[in-house]
C-alpha cells in the first residue's frame, strides 16, 4: 500500500517466529527474550526498564490505565527502530543510561517519583532536546493508543456530525483527537 | 488519435477531462504518477493507533527524501504515497532565494491533499492589475466566470454561507457548517470593534448535505472525521478521484494513462497547431507520443511551464506558445505562513463534538473597506476557536496522577488564525530550465527564482500587526504572533505562468484560455493566472477549466481549431 512501508512491530515478530520454525527449530524451549520480549528491542534491558518507568511515572495508572497498560514503553522501543535517526537513538540512549548512572533504579517508588519531578522540570527549564521529545513522544503514544484515547479520553473515529456547542460536565474528558 | 489530450489529473485536469468528456470528445488524461484507487489507496478507516508510527515518517527518510514534502502539517505515513520524494524530483533555486515546492505526482494530484477552502475571486480581483498596474490586465471580468463558479460549484458541492460581500461573492452553497459558540462570540468582537470587518464560516469543497447528482457518484455527506488529507473513502470532500473523473469516465469517452510523465508538446509547423505531446514512461524511460485535436496543459503551475519550455522547435525555439517571452514568468504563490494564536476568554462548560474539517474566514478587507497607504491589494484570515486537547501538555512541566488528571479535560479555548495575502506578478519571478542539470528521465530540472517583493512583504507585516491586534482586541492571553519564514511556495498556489491578457506580445493565453500563439492548445491549471487575489484559488482553477473545455470543444465544433 504505501511506498517504502516498514513492517509494522508485530510482523516483524511474527516474522521472527517463521523464521524459527523455518530452520527446524521449535518455539518449546526457546527463550522467551527471542519471541520479541527483548531480544528484538532498541533499548538495553536497563535502558528499556528505566524508559518503561520513567513514562509509567509521567502517565501513572490511576483510575484509567497509565502508560505501561497502554504498550507505551513497547511502541516507543519500536519508534527508535522504525523510526529515530541515528542521532536521536544515541540521544535517547544516553538519557535513559544518564538517568541509570545516577541511581534511578535503586530508589523506592517515592524516590523514583521525586526523581522525576525534578528531572522533568530540569530538563525542560533547559529544553533538553532529548528529554523534550521524549516526554512529548509518552504524551502522544500514551493518548493516541487504544487505551489512552478510549479509556482515558474519548474518542469517535466516524463522529457522523458536528455539534458546536454542546454543554459537557465538569469531569467530562477531552476528546483524543 | 484523440479528440482531446489533458495534461495532468489533478484539481484542473479532472475537470476538463469531465467537461470534454460530457461534450463527446474522445479524451486521454495523461498522469505522470502512479495510479491511485479510490478508496481502497486510502488510509481513512484507521484510528491513531493503527497508523504506522503514529503517522511519524523515519526521521533520516524525511530529512533525505522529503525535506520539502515534510514541511506540510498533511505529510505523515498514513499518506506518505500521495507526497513526491524531493530527492528523486529535484529542481534548483537562485541562491538566496528559497521556494518550498509541495507536491504530489499521482491520479488526482493535489486534489487529494489540498485544505478544500473554496472561494470566488470577485470584480475587483479581476480588475486590480488594470487598475494599479501590476501585471497584465485580466481579458476576462468577473461577469465572465460567475456562471462558470455556479457550474463548478453545483457540481462540486461546495459548503458555504451567504453574505452579500463585493470581495467574496457567493455562490451556490449546500448548507455552512456551524460556528462554535467561542467563534461567534469573536465574531461579535471583532465586528463590534471593526464594522466592516467580518467573520464568517469557511467555504470549503464538502458535502455537507449530499444532493442526488453527488450520489450518483458514490459520494456521501461529511462524517465529521477530519481525515481528508489521508483521503475519504466516501467522496465527502471533491477531488478528481471523488467527483469529476469518475463523472468523465461515465462517458465511455475518458482514457487514462498513468507514469507518463510529459516531455512537451509536438508542433506541426504546417498546420501552425500542436498535434500532441511526447511522453516518457516513468517506469521503463521508453518515449512515445500521443496525438490529438486539442491539448490541454493542467500539469499545475510550474509543470506546465516546464512543458512549455521544452516543448522547442524552429518555429518556437524558447518554448512553444512563447513569443511573449511570458511562459515561465510572473510566478505567484499566496503570501502564507503567517500565523498566531492565543487562549480566548470563553465557557469552561461547552465543547464541541465531531472534527470539522473547516474553519473561520475572515475576508480580505484591507484596501476594500479599510484603505491601506503602505500596499496594494490584500489578505484574509482562516483559523478556528477550539478547545486544546492533551498536547497542551507537552511542554508543560509536570508527572503523576495530579498531571495526568490536568490533562484529561478539555484545555481552554484556543483562537489560532493565519493570513493568506495577495502575491503581485512580477516579471522577474519566473521558471526556467536549468541550462544542463536534468532529471532521472533527462528533462532539464525546473530552476525557481522567486522572491518576494517589497509590496509583498510590507504586506507580511501587516498581516502579523493586524493578527497581534485582533487576537488583542478579542481579549486574548498568552499571545504569539509568528514570523514569516522569509521564502515562496507554502501557500501551495503556484499560478501564474502562462497568464492570460489582451497583449499577445505581452502575454502566454487569451481570454478562453487558448494560447494566443497555437491556436489548439488551452492551459487552465494555476498557470493562466494573470493574479491570483487573496482567496484559495481551486475555485478557480475548477471555474476556468470548464470555461476553457466549452470553448476548446466550440472552437472545434466551429472548425476553428
Amino acid at each position: 500500500m504505501v511506498e517504502g512501508a516498514r513492517l509494522p512491530e508485530v510482523d516483524r515478530r511474527a516474522l521472527l517466529r517463521t523464521a524459527i520454525m523455518l530452520v527446524g527449530g521449535s518455539l518449546a524451549g526457546v527463550p522467551s527474550v527471542a519471541l520479541g520480549a527483548t531480544s528484538d528491542r532498541f533499548f538495553t534491558p536497563a535502558q528499556f526498564a528505566i524508559m518503561s518507568e520513567m513514562a509509567e511515572i509521567i502517565m501513572p495508572r490511576t483510575a484509567s490505565p497509565g502508560a505501561k497498560d497502554a504498550g507505551v514503553p513497547d511502541y516507543l522501543d519500536a519508534l527508535m527502530t522504525n523510526w529515530a535517526s541515528d542521532q536521536r537513538q544515541a540521544q535517547f540512549r544516553a538519557l535513559f543510561d544518564e538517568a541509570g548512572g545516577v541511581g534511578f533504579m535503586n530508589l523506592d517508588d517515592a524516590g523514583r517519583v521525586a526523581f522525576m519531578r525534578n528531572f522533568d522540570a530540569g530538563k525542560l527549564r533547559v529544553w533538553d532536546p532529548a528529554y523534550t521529545k521524549f516526554k512529548e513522544l509518552v504524551l502522544t503514544l500514551y493518548y493516541l493508543s487504544e487505551l489512552g484515547a478510549t479509556k482515558e479520553l474519548r474518542y469517535e473515529l466516524i463522529p457522523g456530525k458536528w455539534e458546536p456547542w454542546t454543554e459537557i460536565s465538569p469531569d467530562a474528558p477531552a476528546w483524543a483527537v | 488519435m484523440f479528440d482531446a489530450i489533458v495534461v495532468g489529473s489533478g484539481m484542473s485536469g479532472g475537470w476538463a477531462a469531465k467537461e470534454l468528456c460530457e461534450k463527446g470528445l474522445k479524451t486521454l488524461v495523461i498522469e505522470r504518477g502512479a495510479h491511485i484507487e479510490h478508496g481502497a489507496d486510502y488510509t481513512d478507516s484507521l484510528s491513531p493507533w493503527e497508523v504506522e508510527n503514529f503517522g511519524m515518517v523515519p526521521e533520516e527518510e524525511a530529512a533525505a527524501d522529503y525535506p520539502i514534502q515534510s514541511l506540510c502539517y498533511a505529510f505523515s505515513t498514513a499518506n506518505q504515497h500521495f507526497w513526491v520524494k524531493d530527492s528523486e524530483h529535484p529542481y534548483t533555486v537562485e541562491p538566496g532565494k528559497p521556494f518550498k515546492w509541495i507536491r504530489g505526482y499521482h491520479l488526482g494530484g493535489r486534489s487529494l491533499m489540498w485544505a478544500r477552502q473554496s472561494y470566488r475571486m470577485s470584480s475587483m480581483d479581476f480588475e486590480s492589475n488594470a487598475e494599479d498596474g501590476h501585471g497584465s490586465d485580466w481579458p476576462i471580468r468577473y461577469e465572465d466566470m460567475a456562471s462558470w463558479y455556479d457550474h463548478v460549484e453545483k457540481f462540486a458541492g461546495i459548503s458555504g454561507s451567504t453574505e452579500g460581500l463585493a470581495q467574496l461573492p457567493d455562490g451556490q452553497f449546500l448548507p455552512p457548517m456551524e460556528l462554535t459558540g467561542a467563534e461567534k462570540d469573536f465574531k461579535s468582537k471583532l465586528e463590534a470593534a471593526w464594522p466592516t470587518r467580518k467573520l464568517i464560516i469557511g467555504r470549503c469543497a464538502h458535502l455537507t448535505e449530499a444532493q442526488p447528482h453527488h450520489e450518483e457518484l458514490g459520494r456521501i455527506s461529511c462524517q465529521y472525521r477530519s481525515l481528508c488529507e489521508r483521503g475519504c473513502s466516501y467522496g465527502s470532500y471533491f477531488s478528481s478521484l471523488s467527483a469529476t473523473l469518475p463523472a468523465a469516465k461515465r462517458t465511455n469517452n475518458l482514457t487514462i494513462v498513468t507514469d507518463s510523465i510529459v516531455h512537451s508538446v509536438i508542433y506541426d509547423p504546417q498546420t501552425g497547431k500542436a498535434s500532441g505531446v511526447r511522453v516518457i514512461d516513468a517506469k521503463t524511460k521508453e518515449g512515445r507520443t500521443y496525438e490529438a485535436k486539442v491539448v490541454f496543459l493542467c500539469a499545475s503551475a510550474i509543470p506546465t511551464a516546464q512543458i512549455l519550455l521544452n516543448s522547442k522547435s524552429e518555429a518556437f525555439r524558447n518554448g512553444i506558445a512563447n513569443r511573449s517571452d511570458a511562459v515561465g514568468r510572473y510566478l505567484i504563490d499566496h503570501l502564507s505562513g503567517v500565523g498566531g494564536g492565543g487562549i480566548y476568554p470563553s465557557s469552561q462548560s461547552h465543547y464541541h463534538r465531531g472534527r470539522r474539517p473547516n474553519g473561520f474566514y475572515i475576508p480580505r478587507f484591507r484596501n476594500v473597506t479599510e484603505p491601506t497607504a503602505d500596499f496594494v491589494r490584500g489578505y484574509g484570515f482562516q483559523g478556528g476557536v477550539l478547545r486544546e486537547n492533551w498536547r497542551r501538555g507537552v511542554t508543560r512541566p509536570g508527572v503523576g496522577a495530579e498531571y495526568k488528571a490536568s490533562l484529561r479535560a478539555p484545555g481552554p479555548w484556543r483562537l489560532g488564525m493565519g493570513g493568506f495575502g495577495e502575491m503581485l506578478p512580477r516579471w522577474d519571478n519566473r521558471v526556467t530550465l536549468h541550462p544542463s542539470q536534468v532529471d532521472k528521465w533527462g528533462i532539464p530540472l525546473v530552476h525557481i527564482d522567486c522572491s518576494l517583493g517589497e509590496n509583498d512583504k510590507k504586506m507580511i507585516a501587516s498581516m502579523r500587526a493586524d493578527i497581534r491586534e485582533m487576537l488583542e482586541r478579542a481579549g486574548c492571553t498568552e499571545i504569539n504572533v509568528g514570523e514569516h519564514y522569509g521564502g515562496v511556495g507554502l501557500g501551495i498556489h503556484e499560478m501564474g505562468t502562462a497568464h492570460m491578457g489582451v497583449d499577445p506580445t505581452k502575454s502566454v493565453l487569451n481570454k478562453y484560455n487558448q494560447s494566443h500563439d497555437v491556436p489548439n492548445l488551452f492551459i487552465t491549471d494555476g498557470a493562466c493566472m494573470a493574479s491570483g487575489g487573496c482567496q484559495n484559488p481551486s475555485l478557480s482553477y475548477m471555474a476556468m477549466s470548464a470555461r476553457g473545455a466549452h470553448f476548446a470543444s466550440e472552437f472545434l465544433k466551429e472548425g476553428k481549431i
